[in-house]
């Protein structure tokens, strides 16, 4: 690794315990409690290019066996940074931590996002944050009493003893979900003017599925607006924990539920990090035509409810056809519709079924008409474009200081896109380009994302004509399932299968993330092995929860009306929110 | 054929008492309403179609939401009720209640020397509306309508310095 | 005093009711063909029972007022919305004449109508006593006031050119040339007034599904909420067959029988109405306010000094 030529400077500074080699080549150091903040605000100042706390996480080391070369430590918090530079740059710097309920400082004043990933780890974790300026549970309950991913924390409902709710229980819940403002941070009333509080969700049909926002309002206005989220909460991370590594892959579907195959594809692509396993190229050329398959699927919701949410009726319903011919061919090549999980430890899961080609290229033929008559009925429409320009925007600091990605953050004229600027898969043979935006409002995102759908079908139309022959998973024992012939033929591969279908596969042990440009923006999966079946810590980074975060940015001093344009246009899912 | 004009009538008077008496502020706007809609009926019966249709344009559709508006931002609650009750004891109204017996005497007495001899009832359409008040009248709807700009503007001035206020 | 005209009274009230339950019907099967799906067509041919079926549900339906309402403003409101839209359609000249189409304030009568039809959808705000019905209700007032005001302008210049605010009188203005033709511009500006005093889409912020769940009758259900339904589409009807009466020649027509040209263009708009709604997003409430109060009431305004100039220049 050579340091000068990144673009992340300020790092050889003194502080540095230890360097840690990790198996996906991200630089990992190791600072103490003391120097996080000073290392951490020089890396800020020293770094030319934008500098995005792209992920803030833990990890419950008690109980983990393979840490060679690690300062000793219960837990660790993890610091990753990213560079939007021409070349995605990362770093991650740790933090040990020792005790069973150990504090450090908060970085949310460096970092306005680092406020609910601290949250989160307050909450999952139980290590605190000093001078937090909310500290309270995000994901869980307010009532809740422990800190799920800690280890000793159960993780299936056996391990409990039967549940009952006492009256007293019940009690102390209904008091929980009383509403009183000043436990939000709000006043009651101004000088002149009582405030009412309005409770955005967590049922409303502009939400996209559970979450509430607390409005405080002045008439129509927005004064200010907190979110509140945790209700799509499943426990994702701490189910990698105990299901082998092949056995997750169905999870990782239901976390960004539109995305189907985007979520498989950080996932294997991570574990394989950890194996050492290169897929073939046929199996990198299909999970990428597969992604971008989705990619228009998500998108074309997105685009329907978008006009929905300003009160549009018919575009949904266009769209919602469309993304169902596009699951028509998902459904022919996966057997599935939705969550498909179908990309496996070394490949995928079966080879594309005879006449793929003509369902593919029947619908990249026909859909930019329609898209073109969509233009014409949503973009283009007066009403339309008076509800959405100049609504909700921001700039690229501001996007970088939240942490936004994917068409967030194109539409605020940064063309960076992890595709072209870190490319996996075979991305780097595929020619797109990358559509931007100016004035990072409403509009901007809207627009962003319809020329992507364009251009995932450029996207397409390149895989169909130079899907390469070749098999369709790595030969590599631990390909889980191994490729099916070869079972069949010899006794080494079948007790391969076996062991991966009895136990899961044994993946080395080591530490591996894997990001890919999902629908909503970066979706990165961070991997810890210890050398077992199942993964020691799974982390899931979603774009849409940095997405939400920035509600209260700009919700302040819109009406009701423009919070929900604001709402359609981030795109957001809230199970991936919520994990 | 009195029956009509004397229910209208009566309907008036009752609405009109309810308005003083009802403690929440919407159900006395609501009584106004109607005290308002039949008076416009007794305007129509005595010819005054025009005038009766106005009234419930203006007054009864517009102004008294106006008034319902207000009260829905006010947010007023039990303690305003409270109060309101507390106005309707007797020492509050006996007073002006007495008052207005003796202006209501009056009225009675002085109506027979007003009215029509002949009874009968003359259509006054909007054609001679007009022509009086864009005749006769001219000066004074002139003035009405300098007052009213000039609430217009003040209504203006307040509500922009209101909004600026940080 | 002249005998009442008792069939009318009673023959109009029900057949706008089944008129407005069949256009719900109809709405949701030219949604259905507009948005390339079929809408209901199970219930009877065609669907064409649905409306009746959604009619018994509604009936049977709990029919509930929320603790916390205020019980009788709560139950008053959808009746005054009903009653006024019904009581509208007394002073449309339909075939027969209506009820009293000769009506010399007939024209000041709907909009009188029309001002208390604000009540409905206000008080059905306030009793509510929840938030989004009273967001609802609030936004209803000043959209439903300050569209009356443009509506009223906008059919100031058809009373001009007619002489009269008699419905029959207009129509019978009309033998030579439908209105539609010299106030082309009061006739948008009234169409734009109606669906925005009818609350439709794209003017449905009253509602607003997407920002206020539904509005000012978020907590309606049952019956009462059929009442506002029913009316809704009673309005859209009574709105299209103003528009015909005023700009259109109301029965007037070659060949075919005045009521069926009647029906035929009141159900032309009828459709139009529907089609915006398919069409169309919902603007934000001030681009609503600035629309009506900074172009339409402009326009209307200048229709009325260009109908008068016009008038005087024919007179001299």
């Amino acid at each position: 690794m050579v340091l000068s030529a990144s673009p992340i400077t300020g790092l050889d500074q003194p502080g540095m315990m230890a360097t840690q080699s990790t198996r996906d080549g991200v630089r990992t150091l190791w600072v103490t409690v003391d120097d996080l903040r000073p290392t951490l605000s020089t890396l800020k100042e020293h770094t030319p290019a934008l500098l995005m706390l792209f992920d803030l996480t833990a990890i419950d080391e008690r109980e983990r066996t393979h840490r060679d070369g690690q300062p000793p430590a219960d837990f660790t918090v993890i610091y990753h940074l990213m560079s939007l530079a021409t070349r995605a740059d990362e770093v991650r710097i740790k933090v040990a931590l020792l005790g069973d309920r150990p504090t450090l400082p908060t970085i949310s004043d460096l970092w306005p996002n680092a406020n609910w990933y601290e949250r989160e780890i307050w909450d999952l974790f139980g290590i605190r944050f000093e001078n937090h300026p909310f500290l309270r549970r995000i994901l869980t309950p307010p009532t809740w009493t422990d800190h799920p991913l800690r280890k000793d924390h159960y993780a299936r409902a056996t391990e409990m003893p039967p549940y009952s709710l006492t009256e007293e229980q019940e009690r102390h819940e209904q008091d929980a979900m009383r509403f009183d403002p000043s436990a939000w941070g709000m006043q009651r009333h101004s000088d002149h003017s009582d405030f009412m509080f309005l409770n955005l969700g967590p049922n409303h049909p502009s939400v996209h599925g559970v979450f509430r926002i607390i409005l405080q309002l002045e008439g129509e206005r927005i004064v200010d607006a907190v979110p509140d989220i945790g209700f799509h909460h499943r426990g994702a991370e701490k189910m990698g924990e105990r299901q082998s590594w092949h056995t997750y892959i169905p999870y990782t579907d239901r976390v960004d539920y539109l995305g189907g195959v985007m979520n498989n594809f950080p996932y294997v692509m991570a574990v394989e990090t950890l194996a050492g396993i290169t897929p073939p190229p046929r199996a990198q050329m299909i999970r990428v035509m597969l992604a971008e398959l989705f990619r228009i699927a998500s998108h074309l919701v997105f685009y329907g409810t978008m006009a929905q949410d300003v009160g549009q009726l018919s575009p949904v319903f266009y769209m919602f056809t469309d993304r169902e011919r596009v699951f028509g061919i998902i459904e022919a090549i996966c057997g599935f519709r939705m969550h498909p999980a179908w990309f496996r430890i070394g490949g995928v899961a079966m080879d594309l079924p005879t006449g793929w080609e003509d369902l593919i290229r029947a619908f990249v033929n026909d859909l930019p008409r329609r898209l073109d008559e969509y233009d014409a009925m949503v973009m283009r429409n007066p009403v339309f474009r008076g509800r959405t320009k100049g609504v909700g925007a921001y700039t690229t600091a501001e996007a970088v200081e939240w942490g936004v990605t994917g068409p967030g953050l194109r539409a605020t004229g940064l063309p960076w896109d992890y595709r072209r600027q870190a490319p996996y898969a075979c991305y780097e043979q595929l020619e797109f380009d990358i559509p931007t935006g100016a004035n990072g409002d409403c509009y901007d995102r809207i627009a962003v994302h319809v020329e992507e759908i364009r251009q995932s079908l450029r996207i397409i139309r390149q895989c169909l004509d130079h899907m390469p022959a070749g098999p369709i998973k790595a030969d590599h024992p631990l390909t889980t399932p191994p490729p099916r012939a070869r079972t069949l033929h010899d006794i080494e591969t079948l007790i391969h299968h076996f062991l991966g279908a009895a136990w899961g596969p044994v993946i080395p042990p080591g530490e591996a993330r894997s990001c890919v440009e999902a629908t909503k923006g970066l979706n990165c999966y961070t991997l810890v092995s210890d050398g077992g079946t199942t993964s020691y810590r799974t982390r899931i980074r979603t774009p849409s929860f940095a997405h939400l975060q920035m509600i209260p940015l700009l919700g302040r001093g819109v009406m009701i009306a423009d919070l929900i344009a604001i709402l359609g246009s981030i795109d957001f899912v809230m199970a991936d929110v919520d994990r | 054929m009195y029956v009509l004009p004397l229910l209208s009538g009566g309907l008036t008077l009752v609405g009109a008492m309810m308005v003083v008496t009802c403690p929440v502020a919407v159900h006395a706007v609501l009584y106004l309403v109607v005290t308002l809609l039949s008076l416009a009926m007794v305007l129509a019966m005595l010819g005054a179609q025009f005038a009766a249709a106005l009234e419930i344009i203006i007054y009864a559709g517009a102004i008294m939401v106006l008034f319902v508006f207000v009260i829905m931002m006010l947010n007023l609650g039990q303690p305003d009720r409270d109060r309101e009750k507390e106005w309707l004891r007797p020492r509050a109204w006996i007073g002006p209640g007495l008052l207005a017996v003796v202006a209501c005497g009056e009225l009675l007495y002085g109506l027979p020397t007003l009215s029509d001899p002949d009874g009968a009832v003359f259509p006054i359409d909007a054609r001679d509306v007009g022509l009086s008040l864009f005749g006769t009248y001219v000066l004074m709807v002139e003035l009405a309508s300098f007052l009213l700009l000039a609430g217009l503007v003040t209504a203006f001035h307040i509500g922009r310095t209101l909004r600026e206020r940080p | 005093m002249t005998p009442l005209p008792l069939a009318p009274i009673v023959l109009t009230p029900l057949v706008v009711l089944a008129l407005a339950t069949v256009l719900t019907w109809v709405e949701r099967r030219l949604l259905g063909l507009w948005q390339d799906r079929y809408g209901p067509n199970r219930v009877g041919p065609g669907g064409m029972f649905q409306a009746v079926a959604d009619g018994i549900k509604l009936l049977f339906k709990q029919d509930w007022v929320p603790p916390f309402a205020d019980r009788g403003v709560f139950v008053l409101a959808p009746a005054i919305g009903m009653m006024t839209v019904l009581l509208s359609f007394a002073v449309i000249p339909l075939a027969a004449g209506g009820i009293a189409g000769g009506l010399n304030v007939g024209l000041l009568f709907i909009l009188a109508m029309m001002g208390l039809g604000v009540y409905a959808v206000v008080l059905a705000g306030w009793a509510s006593d929840s938030k989004y019905a009273l967001l609802g209700g609030m936004r209803a007032a000043a959209q439903m006031i300050s569209y009356e005001v443009f509506m009223a302008l906008s059919l100031l210049g058809v009373v001009m050119v007619a002489g009269s605010f008699s419905l029959r009188d207009i129509v019978a203005a009309q033998s030579g040339l439908w209105f539609i033709i010299p106030q082309g511009l009061g006739f948008v500006v009234f169409l734009l007034a109606g669906i925005a005093e009818t609350h439709r889409l794209p003017f449905d912020l009253p509602e607003g599904e997407n920002e206020l769940g539904a509005g000012f009758h978020t907590e309606y259900s049952g019956m009462k909420f059929g009442m506002f339904f029913i009316a809704e589409y009673a309005g859209i009807v009574l709105v299209s067959a103003l528009a015909t009466t005023l700009y259109l020649g109301g029965g007037n027509g070659l060949l075919l029988p005045a009521p069926v040209w009647f029906a035929l263009k009141t159900g032309v708009i009828v459709a139009f109405f529907i089609l915006l709604r398919a069409g169309l997003p919902r603007p934000r409430y001030d681009q609503l306010m600035g629309l009506g109060w900074k172009v339409l009431l402009p326009l209307s305004l200048l229709n009325v000094l260009a109908t008068g100039t016009v008038m005087m220049l024919r007179a001299s």
